[in-house]
């Protein structure tokens, strides 16, 4: 008897041992599986794209960040001081930062990451070429930056600075072309990382997926439940997404599916949808040099005539989900710069007619180029043919491979009269939408294609960019944005919002409104993520 | 012939529309930024001296860099001809093994229900585009029943085999790894049998028209007149005569599956260099579009190759015909 009470105790000791809680074991590990457009570019010199930002908002850290509503606040800098004549910032480096590798980072890593983007000349370069004339590390946490003359926006670019080990760089260059620095790690830090973000590289293959787990010496706190491993696939179908999304093998998806996609995962039990909000706005650009939208009132007259009800209709994903709002000017509700007392367009077919019957030409014919990779702009190109045959203007739709219209984009007589583009601000200032898009010297470029080259908006736009003042430079673009208005070089159809779908046991951290940053990427700081485990088995997650 | 298809993609892709340095440097590149990408690839050069660097890279092993992945282009094709060179050869192992027996039961009992049947199936599989079936079999075998993966060579949380060959069968074989083995096969079901069944189709097409062909030869004729069974008759006799035009055929095809594979490999997120040498021509990223056309170039001339003397093994009228030649 004594020994079958043994024998039973044993069995069940090891039935325990075999199957029995885990107290004090490690804990199975959270995966988050999302999923992006190839090419996912880590190099922080060169990363412009949306995952590039993803990755780089994750696997480095930056001398500020932006914060909701588009505040710069401190990162690795802990503060920063500005000359009265704003050509010198002195930044004071927090210490104590690891990278990850376990060495510290100190101005010297600054210094470096400024001259290898600089000298690469690839990425965001172009918003500090022309305008720093010196980075200078001085001890171990003071860097000194000298402009050629004042920047308004260099703080804000500075998001766009990762900041990169310099000794793991430089033991890990190979030969190329810039003397001592060989080729400035450039193949090094196309393959992996070496950042001080929460996330490090695990594994990386640019086109096919990105694996990047936490890293465990970062200097801020990570939520609770935050994913110990991110797992970014890379291109991969849409129906083979929304297979994987009902299957609950996938947690996020990408915001580049079609309607229909999101309208079908809405509708799927445990599946929600979410927008992120106030980086990105389409524009239908107006070619001002090229007949007949040369003529200011063809310009007015289809802006009056736009059905903009109609393209809000053509966006809505389901009753509760739209992928954009009615748009004010250029720049988007909550990102800085925003004017809210610039006019909603709206459809007025007789006034569009009386413009019309003003302009020089009686028989206006003009073309609509749409970018062939995006099929929802052929649906608006469709919606701008018909509207425009309501008022008596004859549109000829025409579609355009990107690669075929970033070429046309270099000449005004090639440019279509109208072509519509969504752009996104990279940087938390009025400038990143203003200037790349107005400014006499972007012309040339698809983010250009207004041809606007006023003087007066080139005047103010230099002046913003040139002054230090805060409220002066806020001033001068809500002058700059009355007077762009004014000449109609767009059509402003909607705000564009990013919808995404995700499964409920995640938490992503664009949910809450209050909590928007409006900058490509930043949201995606995962953190600040949480996965409910305990929800997912519930809700049969693999 | 691989220096006069290198010669004449290199033109092609410099002539379609479209500045590759500007489409690589991205939205918001400067002039400067892209004169200096235009520059170091020797985009303001003739012709003639552009071609010249180019082959001068080739010889030492150097196909240049990626405008698309930023990597050299070696490494690119490193990476993923393997996979699909596996799919391919999965795929064309489908072809051969379902193909010829379907044409071989179409052929024994021709003008018969299972004859028609076959014929039907077949016209479907001819039909219809290799990615249509991916949906199909993906919404079937992945969405509603659930029973098979739906992306990738492997499940998330399988330990890929240490990299000898790149192909995962032999691979996972090597390391002894029959749990990753089976995950692979599972995995490639989909894609495999998606990108067959239109080469399946075929095959069982023609080797059922041959065989009836055959089936009409005075020799046949001599053989059910010395009371041979059926079923040797056609395996025996007929099969292999039959079978001259279909393997060419399926050379071709085999050899074209690389080129078709690129939906399939889209669809099922499959890592291959199809999906690659798309993307790279949207890009126009010059470098990677050369390279990927010699190797699919190549891999034409090794597969019509081997079909050649395949065919020579199975009709001995070309081994004699050479061989007198040779005398």
């Amino acid at each position: 008897m004594k020994r079958l009470a043994v024998m039973a105790m044993a069995l069940v000791m090891l039935v325990l041992v075999i199957h029995g809680p885990s107290a004090g074991g490690p804990r199975e590990p959270i995966v988050l599986r999302i999923d992006e457009v190839a090419v996912a570019e880590i190099d922080p010199a060169k990363s412009t794209d949306f995952v590039d930002s993803i990755l780089f908002y994750n696997l480095y850290d930056t001398l500020v960040a932006a914060a909701p509503g588009g505040k710069l606040v401190p990162s690795l800098a802990e503060s920063w001081t500005v000359s009265p004549d704003g050509l010198a910032y002195a930044f004071k480096i927090r210490r104590g930062m690891k990278f990850h590798d376990g060495t510290e980072l100190t101005a010297a890593d600054v210094e470096f990451s400024l001259q290898r983007m600089m000298a690469l000349k690839q990425g965001f370069s172009y918003l500090y070429d022309g305008w720093v004339s010196a980075v200078k590390a001085s001890g171990p946490s003071t860097v000194a930056i000298t402009l050629t003359r004042p920047y308004g926006p260099f703080l804000a670019t500075l998001v766009r600075l990762g900041v990169v080990n310099r000794a793991l760089v430089l033991k890990n260059k190979k030969d190329g072309k810039f003397g001592e620095f060989g080729d400035y790690g450039d193949a090094f830090l196309s393959t992996t990382d070496a950042g001080s973000g929460p996330y490090r590289i695990k594994a990386h293959n640019p086109q096919q997926l990105s694996v990047i787990e936490k890293f465990p010496g970062y200097w801020q706190v990570f939520a609770v439940n935050a994913p110990d491993e991110v797992r970014v696939l890379l291109s991969v179908e849409a129906a083979t997404i929304r297979t994987l999304m009902v299957r609950r093998e996938h947690d996020v998806t990408s915001q580049w599916l079609p309607t229909e996609i999101y309208r079908a995962l809405g509708d799927t039990p445990g599946i929600a949808l979410a927008t992120e909000r106030g980086q990105s706005n389409l524009f239908l650009k107006i070619n001002t040099k090229r007949a007949p939208t040369d003529d200011l009132n063809v310009r007015r007259a289809m802006v009056l005539g736009f059905d903009y009800a109609a393209v809000l209709r053509l966006i809505q994903i389901n009753d509760r989900v739209a992928a954009g709002k009615t748009a004010r000017g250029p720049i988007p509700e909550g990102f800085p710069g925003f004017d809210p007392t610039l006019p909603v367009p709206k459809r007025d077919v007789a006034a569009a007619k009386a413009a019309l019957a003003q302009a020089k030409s009686k028989n206006v014919e003009l073309e609509f180029g749409w970018v062939a990779e995006v099929p929802l702009e052929e649906k608006i190109a469709l919606l701008f043919q018909q509207n425009m045959a309501d008022i008596g203007v004859n549109v000829k739709v025409v579609k355009v491979p990107w690669a075929l219209m970033t070429e046309k984009a270099t000449k005004p007589d090639t440019t279509p009269n109208i072509v519509p583009i969504f752009f996104a601000g990279t940087y938390p200032d009025p400038d990143s939408f203003l200037y790349s898009t107005y400014h006499g010297s972007a012309a040339g470029s698809w983010t250009s294609m207004e041809w606007l080259q006023s003087k007066d908006v080139d005047g103010l736009l230099d002046r913003a960019r040139t002054t230090a003042n805060p409220d002066q430079r806020l001033s001068l673009y809500k002058q700059a944005q009355k007077m762009i208005v004014d000449q109609v070089p767009d059509i402003y159809p909607y705000e564009q919002f990013a919808v995404f779908a995700y499964q409920e046991y995640v938490t992503p951290a664009f949910v809450d409104p209050a909590k928007a940053i409006p900058v490509q990427g930043a949201h995606w700081n995962f953190r600040l993520w949480q996965v409910d485990m305990a929800k997912k088995k519930a809700m049969g997650g693999k | 012939m691989l220096l006069g298809l290198s010669l004449l993609i290199f033109v092609i892709a410099r002539v379609i529309p479209g500045d590759p340095a500007r489409i690589a440097l991205g939205p918001l590149a400067s002039r400067a930024q892209i004169a200096a990408l235009r520059a170091q690839m020797y985009l303001d050069e003739p012709l003639p001296v552009q071609y010249a660097h180019y082959v001068r890279g080739v010889v030492r092993g150097d196909f240049g860099e990626s405008l698309y992945t930023h990597r050299p282009v070696t490494t690119d094709l490193h990476d993923l001809f393997p996979a699909t060179l596996e799919l391919v050869l999965y795929a064309g192992l489908l072809m051969v093994a379902v193909g010829v027996p379907l044409g071989i039961l179409a052929a024994s009992y021709r003008d018969t229900w299972v004859d028609t049947l076959v014929r039907l199936i077949s016209l479907g599989g001819v039909v219809t585009p290799a990615f249509v079936w991916a949906i199909v079999l993906m919404l079937i075998f992945a969405y509603a029943l659930g029973v098979l993966p739906v992306a990738g060579r492997l499940s998330a949380g399988a330990v890929p085999p240490p990299p000898v060959t790149g192909l995962v069968t032999i691979d996972a074989l090597l390391d002894r790894n029959p749990a990753t083995y089976l995950d692979f096969l599972r995995h490639l079901v989909l894609p495999a049998v998606s990108l067959a069944l239109a080469g399946v189709a075929q095959a069982a097409r023609l080797t059922r028209a041959s065989m009836v062909d055959v089936a009409g030869r005075p020799f046949i004729e001599a053989a059910r007149a010395f009371g041979i069974s059926n079923a040797r008759i056609a395996l025996k006799y007929m099969l292999k005569p039959s079978l001259i035009p279909t393997v060419t055929i399926l050379g071709l095809d085999f050899a074209a599956l690389l080129g078709n594979a690129f939906l399939v490999e889209a669809v099922f997120n499959w890592p291959g260099i199809a999906r690659y040498g798309v993307q790279v021509i949207l890009r126009k990223d010059l470098n990677a579009i050369v390279a990927v056309v010699i190797i699919m170039g190549l891999f034409f001339v090794v597969i019509n190759f081997l079909i050649d003397i395949l065919v020579g093994y199975l009709d001995p009228r070309i081994r004699l015909r050479q061989a007198d030649e040779a005398a």
